[in-house]
Formats: structure tokens, C-alpha cells, sequence
């Protein structure tokens, strides 16, 4: 792996100057925590580094919410993301498997992927319900992500994971290489410790795998007994960095509103008939379930679950899936 | 760098003329604005302009380009909009969509069909392409029924079907009126009176989902094997795309594997007949 280093002060001045060509976003301190922002340069000095993790994941920025689909796309300009953690990178390669499928490659998609410059960031320590390991993601970027950022007394150490990260570094004319031994093993040290918080709170957590043969066996008693505070707000989906189900919505002009949508929300897969497989709510409940641990992993090569912990912190049901598993386990 | 194709959006497609086919069942007859090809069995996403779009198959031959017919029961939102509809006015079409009928496989068998009430409308598109490919099949067998014999559709399909060649169509109502001399029953009792060489055939089921379940389960008693059995699969299939996710059969997407799978492909998945 391939370190560069460069001074913070000397790092934050390059984000200035890259403010003019480029929409840049970081991890900023809000009232609920962090989270993704707009970059201005007075914000610059108070980006967040290496704390897991921001509120909102990483896909909103390549999948919108809301937006019209069928309407003539306006160039947007380079966009550069810092400070994305592992588990929502990580959760881009399942993105990727669906939205730029070699039959129906989503062009929307595909252009803010290739727009970005995707700048991810260690996590040094771990918040309440990280468990990215359980899943076998590692809280710092390996991959996916042009870029990993690591703050060491003082500096800005990038590890290069892309051509397109490496293209990026060297216009950086004060980022130098970096070769000494004791220098690495700090960082290798500081990614141990994290793996270490990460493997001591979830002890009892099954694997991914395992995660999986529980969901599929699971009596419908379980399902019935964790949804029962579940309000089918679909929270849970929308925060989550792999649930991207969508609507279409019609607008005059044969024109399509692409949506985000949820599983969870009633309806989900009625037909015109009537016929709904997902009509109670522990059907739908236990679906999102299924499509994480069961269906998705069956169907595709990456996690459709990296552990971020978000569906637990927005569930306003209190619903923790992590209990239902180890109850199981 | 190759053109950027646009997977949302929908070809315009003509109106030209919408026949009655039953009370609740019209037939669309569309010009989309460029040549359009599908194979038999796969879907198009149909729109009214503004107001929505629903998947359907069509029902017209896979030979024809420059003209599509789509068949449409009376059912929800959309459909009843383009219930309405006049010719003249422009729908919007998205596909074909899906994993159509293998017909390269049916060669040297016999085929034998089960469908109900708006079942007919993919059929009918299948039994277009079948007559095609007649010298390469053993014989094609229809069995078909509605709810009444005024919700039959296609009604003159089925004496044209019975002078064909290796053809045979046989209707039945569920309940019968004064005119009907038929049989009257649902439509796997016609399944009683067929003769096939079970060895060297294929079934295929498509109609309503309770249909669907009783009339697979009598073809599997009939001896045949899971993966003898093509069932043309209902689920909320809206973007077409295998992304939106609201067509998911267990780990498949119907829209995108499907519509048609083996029911041995789909036999252990959830839900399959909801």
C-alpha cells in the first residue's frame, strides 16, 4: 500500500484551492452529530477526521433521494467527498453490481461515480453500534475510494487506493512519499485498536454468513416480537447505505420521478390485483431481513449489510437487529 | 465514449385502435414511434401520459416491429385510466423487460398450454410465435378458462387455433350461461381430458396466482418435472430494471430473471404464488 504525507495546514489550503474548480463535501459537526456538508472555505479548518461516522451514509450523493430521471441531465461539476468511513465505501460495491449492471447501466449513476473523487477516512475508534467487522469490513478503506486520509501528529497521511486518487495526489506538490518503517506501523497500530473496540462490542454477534442462516431459519415468532414497536417509518431503509429501492412516479410528459422508497412501507409489493406477499408488517419486517443476510448475498458478490449500525440509532421503534440475531444466535 | 442511453425513459408509442375483449378486458393496439421488438413472454412497461405505468406482456406476434398489441384487465389505478383512453392519444412504452419464453428449447416437444382469464394475453403472443416454429414442435395443446364465457378473450383465437396443424384449444367456464354447451369447471379440469407424452413435453402456466398454484400442482400430478414447468410470474414489477426492488422474489428480481422461470427455479423462493 502507498502513503503519501502532507502537512495539515499545507492539506487544508489544497481544499481551498480545489474549492474553485470543485464541489466539494466533508464530515462537518452539526447539531446531530456529523455529517456530510457543503464545503465553503471558512468550514475547511473544522472538517472531521477519522471519527466514525457521519448521521446520513455515502449514497445519497450518487442515488437522490428524489430526482427526475427522464429530463436532460445538467453537467455537474467535479465533486470531491472527504471523509466517508468503510462501511458506506464498502457499501458502494453493491451499488455499483446493481446501478451499472452491464444491462441497464444506470448513466445518472455511472456519471457522479465517475464526477467524484471519493476521499475515505480511517476510523479511530467506534461508535455505539459499529460492527463493520462482524461483517468482515475493515473500519478503514482498502478499496472502492480513491483515497483513505489518516491524521498522525500533525499530517495528513493518504493512503492512494486508485489511479484516479494517485493522479489526484501528485497535482498536490508538497505531498511526499512516505517509507518509514515506524511511520506505517503507527497506522497498522492505530487500525488494530479499532478492530480491537470493534471485536470486543460485539462479542456474541454472529458473522455475516452465519447472520444469514439465522435470518432464513427464523420462526415467524421472532419477527412477530421485534416489530411489534416497528411503525413501518421505513427509517431504517432510508439511512441505510445499501437498502436503494426506488419508485417511478409518472409527471406529465412521459416524464419519471425516481424515488427512494422502503420495503418496510405498506404496499411495497402489491400488484393491481390486490395480492400482497408483504401485507402484514412482520412479513415486511422480516424481508428487509431476508433481502440483506438472505436474498442479496445470494444474488450478488458483496455484503448488502456493512454493519454501520444506522438502522439501530434511527429506529425510533428502539428496534435493535442486532439483539434479534444474538438472541438467535 | 459510447451515447449515454437512458434506461427511465419511455418510447411514445401511437394508439391506433382498443378493442373489447370482455367487460373488463381491452386490447391496445399501439405504433411506437421507432421499430420496437420483443421476444415472446418478455414485458413492456406501459404508461399513460402523467399517470402511471404497469407491466404487460404482449399480446401480439414477436414477428410483428412496427405494431404492438397489449392486452389490459380493468384492475387498479393505471389500467383504469387507459380503460379510457381514445384512440389517437400517445402511451409511453419502456423494454422488452426479462427472460421470455424459451422457444429453442420447446423444439421436437409438445407444448402444452394452461391459462386463465387475462392469461390468454401473453399466450396469445406465444401461440403466434409456436405456429411459426409448427414442423420443429409435436403439438401444441391450449387449455384456457374464464370466470364466464362473456369474460372469454380472444374468442375467435380458439377456432382458428383448432384448424392449425398439430393445434388443439379447448375453453371452459368456471360457470356457465344459457347459451354455454362447454365444459364448466376451472381451468386445470380441462387438464383431465388432454393426452401428452409427459417424456417429451413442456407445460406452460400462466393466469391469475390461484390458477397458477392448482394448475401447476395438477401438472406435476399429470408426472411432469419442476423443470418442465414455465410459469409466467405476477409481482409489482416497476422499473423493469432489476434495481427498484419491488418485483424481488426471493433472490431474484422477476423482472429481470423472470418473468418466465422453471418452477423449479422458483419452487423453493417465498411467496410465489401471493
Amino acid at each position: 500500500m502507498h502513503y503519501k504525507s502532507i502537512t495539515r495546514e499545507r492539506w487544508d489550503e489544497t481544499i481551498k484551492d480545489l474549492l474553485s474548480s470543485h464541489d466539494v463535501f466533508a464530515s462537518l459537526r452539526n447539531e446531530f452529530g456529523q455529517d456530510y456538508e457543503f464545503i465553503s472555505s471558512e468550514d475547511i479548518p473544522d472538517i472531521i477526521y477519522n471519527e466514525p461516522k457521519p448521521v446520513t451514509s455515502l449514497k445519497n450523493f450518487f442515488l437522490p433521494v428524489k430526482e427526475n430521471v427522464t429530463s436532460d441531465r445538467e453537467t455537474e461539476r467535479p465533486r470531491i467527498i472527504i471523509g466517508a468511513p468503510n462501511c458506506d465505501i464498502e457499501a458502494l460495491s453493491l451499488l455499483d453490481e446493481i446501478y451499472l449492471d452491464k444491462d441497464f447501466d444506470d448513466h445518472f449513476y455511472r456519471n457522479r461515480r465517475e464526477n467524484t473523487i471519493l476521499i475515505g477516512s480511517d476510523c479511530k475508534g467506534i461508535q455505539e453500534h459499529c460492527h463493520c467487522l462482524s461483517y468482515g469490513i475493515r473500519p478503514f478503506p482498502t478499496k472502492i475510494a480513491d483515497l483513505a486520509i489518516f491524521l498522525l501528529d500533525g499530517n495528513v497521511i493518504l493512503r492512494i487506493l486508485s489511479d484516479q486518487g494517485e493522479d489526484f495526489i501528485n497535482r498536490i506538490p508538497d505531498a511526499t512519499d512516505i517509507n518509514e518503517e515506524n511511520l506505517l506501523q503507527s497506522i497498522d497500530t492505530e487500525h488494530s485498536i479499532t478492530e480491537s473496540l470493534l471485536e470486543n462490542a460485539n462479542k456474541g454477534l454472529p458473522d455475516y454468513i452465519r447472520t444469514g442462516e439465522i435470518v432464513r431459519n427464523a420462526g415467524t415468532e421472532i419477527w412477530k416480537k421485534y416489530s411489534a414497536t416497528c411503525v413501518s417509518c421505513g427509517a431504517c431503509a432510508t439511512i441505510c447505505p445499501t437498502c436503494t429501492c426506488f419508485l417511478l412516479i409518472d409527471k406529465p410528459g412521459f416524464e419519471k420521478v425516481k424515488q427512494l422508497d422502503a420495503c418496510q412501507y405498506p404496499g411495497f409489493e402489491r400488484v393491481a390485483g390486490g395480492e400482497d406477499a408483504l401485507f402484514s408488517l412482520s412479513s415486511r419486517f422480516r424481508n428487509r431481513y431476508m433481502c440483506k443476510y438472505v436474498w442479496k448475498p445470494e444474488k450478488f458478490q458483496p455484503v448488502a449489510c456493512t454493519g454501520c449500525g444506522r438502522c439501530i440509532e434511527a429506529c425510533i421503534g428502539k428496534i435493535n437487529k442486532n439483539d434479534l440475531f444474538m438472541e438467535l444466535a | 465514449m459510447p451515447e449515454e442511453k437512458n434506461i427511465y425513459k419511455p418510447l411514445k408509442a401511437k394508439l391506433i385502435e382498443v378493442i373489447d375483449e370482455s367487460p373488463l378486458i381491452k386490447t391496445f393496439v399501439l405504433i411506437p414511434e421507432e421499430e420496437f421488438s420483443f421476444k415472446t413472454g418478455q414485458f413492456i412497461e406501459l404508461s399513460v401520459d402523467g399517470i402511471g405505468e404497469a407491466p404487460f406482456t404482449p399480446s401480439s406476434s414477436p414477428l410483428i416491429t412496427d405494431r404492438l398489441e397489449v392486452t389490459v384487465m380493468k384492475t387498479g389505478y393505471v389500467t383504469e385510466y387507459m380503460h379510457n383512453l381514445k384512440p389517437g392519444v400517445y402511451m409511453g412504452i419502456r423494454g422488452p423487460y426479462g427472460r421470455g419464453y424459451p422457444v429453442k428449447k420447446f423444439f421436437g416437444k409438445e407444448v402444452l398450454i394452461l391459462g386463465g382469464g387475462c392469461g390468454l394475453a401473453p399466450i396469445r403472443s406465444l401461440l403466434y410465435a409456436l405456429e411459426n416454429i409448427k414442423e420443429n414442435l409435436q403439438k401444441v395443446i391450449l387449455c384456457y378458462g374464464s370466470k364466464t364465457p362473456e369474460d372469454c378473450i380472444y374468442k375467435p383465437l380458439f377456432n382458428r387455433l383448432n384448424q392449425i396443424e398439430k393445434f388443439e384449444a379447448y375453453r371452459t367456464v368456471d360457470k356457465g350461461d344459457d347459451e354455454w354447451d362447454g365444459p364448466v369447471g376451472v381451468a386445470p379440469t380441462l387438464l383431465n381430458n388432454v393426452k401428452v407424452d409427459t417424456g417429451n413435453s413442456v407445460a406452460v402456466v400462466c393466469g391469475p396466482p390461484v390458477m397458477m398454484k392448482y394448475g401447476t400442482m395438477k401438472i406435476l400430478e399429470m408426472g411432469y418435472k419442476d423443470e418442465q414447468i414455465y410459469l409466467s410470474m405476477e409481482k409489482n414489477m416497476s422499473c423493469g430494471l432489476g434495481k427498484c426492488g419491488h418485483c424481488m422474489m426471493g433472490k431474484y428480481f422477476v423482472c429481470k430473471d423472470g418473468p418466465v422461470f422453471t418452477y423449479d427455479e422458483i419452487k423453493d423462493q417465498p411467496n410465489i404464488w401471493d
